[in-house]
């Protein structure tokens, strides 16, 4: 089966810093699922959600969270291996969504997790198009201008080249 | 089966296809890719075969577990007549139920199963409680592999591992929570899409890691570039 995609919308990730409100809701609903351990698992989770930052760049991602225990995560686009998104039910309902991302390093779990994002799809399109391979970067690079200076200074030894076999012959008439 | 039964199954299976669309937000459309126009874009399931062979494991299953039941229910009404009567009579229904919801589910785990392949990248989601959408470019896979099991030759379908770098704990068996590898199950033609596949990944340029793009263009000369040394050549020659 074969059928085009929507056309891709424009979509300004930098302006991602904080997670969704409601993650903090969602994070209720966690803690509240632990009926006894409520205020242990709560507090973490909530400290977590106020201090929850993320800054996306030009040339990657990085998140930091924690208070007593202060963690910041960054990675760069060209390294993604490969981006997850998962929705359970609740989450679902909420609208939320997490994007584990996952470079090759040895941890088993995800690099980076990103929580409380509202339609993820075009942060995961904007990250898949910052991914490596995702681009043609071959052809790309080739029309560039960095190679018409390397043409440039090849015509300019030609030329004295040129200039130095036809100087003598001028001495020598 | 039944003709009535026969007919009405779709639509009872139609009615929870919708509320799993309306109330649990189960997207019902396939997933996308972002391609340039023109490029290739394909976006399939896994083949009927596939629905058979989760068929065929369910029935083995339920009649495993029917039998189970069956033998422990003997035991008690060698012992207790009455008390057998009355487990018996919670058991059927129980296991009709449990049968019917596994039933559905099953084509419920078929339907919600999507994979889209483009020249770049491979995208797969799953999932019915939690979604899981996976998207790898083919510049970052690391091996393919194929796998064929005793009963999936049977039903003519093998299943394609795609790995990406990165640790797996040992032969963990769910690929969509491990994270760096994704699994593409029930395909009839593998060979043909590990050849696509393996074929989009010799392409890449890169050993695999990082950017290793080169810096200088020593070995990436133009043929503009080659007819000018040429010209510089033939200048020092005449020198």
């Amino acid at each position: 089966m074969t059928e085009s995609p929507p056309p891709p919308q424009p979509f300004d990730a930098s302006k991602i810093t904080r997670p969704d409100d409601s993650l903090l809701v969602y994070y209720l609903l966690v803690a509240a699922c632990t009926v006894v351990g409520f205020p242990f698992v709560f507090l973490p989770l909530w400290i977590r959600f106020k201090t929850l930052r993320y800054r996306f760049d030009d040339t990657g991602v990085s998140m930091c969270w924690g208070y007593f225990f202060r963690r910041e995560v960054h990675l760069t686009y060209r390294r993604l291996q490969d981006i997850h998104v998962t929705r359970n039910i609740v989450e679902r309902w909420m609208g939320l969504s997490k994007l584990p991302l996952q470079t090759a390093s040895g941890t088993a779990g995800a690099t980076m997790q990103i929580e409380g994002i509202r339609a993820p799809e075009p942060l995961r399109d904007f990250l898949y198009a910052q991914m490596r391979g995702a681009r043609n970067e071959t052809l790309d690079s080739e029309s560039d201008d960095g190679e018409d200076d390397v043409l440039g200074v090849l015509t300019e030894i030609r030329n004295e080249l040129r200039r130095i076999r036809n100087e003598p012959a001028g001495d020598e008439t | 089966m039944t003709a009535p039964v026969a007919r009405s199954s779709p639509w009872i299976y139609r009615g929870v296809w919708k509320i799993l669309v309306d109330c649990f937000r189960v997207p019902d459309h396939p997933p996308t890719l972002p391609v340039a126009d023109g490029d290739f874009y394909r976006s399939f399931q896994p083949s009927r075969a596939f629905l058979s062979y989760l068929k065929f494991n369910f029935w083995v299953v339920a009649v495993v577990i029917d039998l189970l039941i069956a033998v422990a229910l003997g035991v008690v009404a060698i012992e207790a007549d009455k008390l057998a009567l009355v487990l018996t009579g919670i058991a059927i229904p129980l296991l009709l139920v449990g049968h019917l919801v596994a039933y559905i589910a099953l084509h419920l785990r078929y339907d919600t199963m999507w994979y889209v392949i483009t020249d770049r990248s491979l995208r797969a989601r799953r999932g019915i409680w939690v979604i899981y959408e996976h998207t790898i470019t083919f510049e970052n896979v690391q091996n393919v592999y194929l796998r064929r099991g005793p009963l999936q030759h049977l039903f003519g379908i093998s299943e394609i591992v795609v790995e990406t770098a990165g640790s797996s704990q040992g032969e963990a068996e769910s690929p969509f929570a491990s994270g760096n590898k994704l699994l593409v199950q029930g395909i009839e033609d593998a060979a043909e899409l590990r050849e696509q596949i393996m074929s989009r990944v010799s392409q890449s340029r890169s050993a695999g890691l990082g950017d290793d793009r080169p810096a200088s263009p020593t070995s990436g000369f133009s043929p503009r570039h080659l007819a000018m040394l040429c010209e510089i050549r033939d200048e020092i020659k005449c020198l």
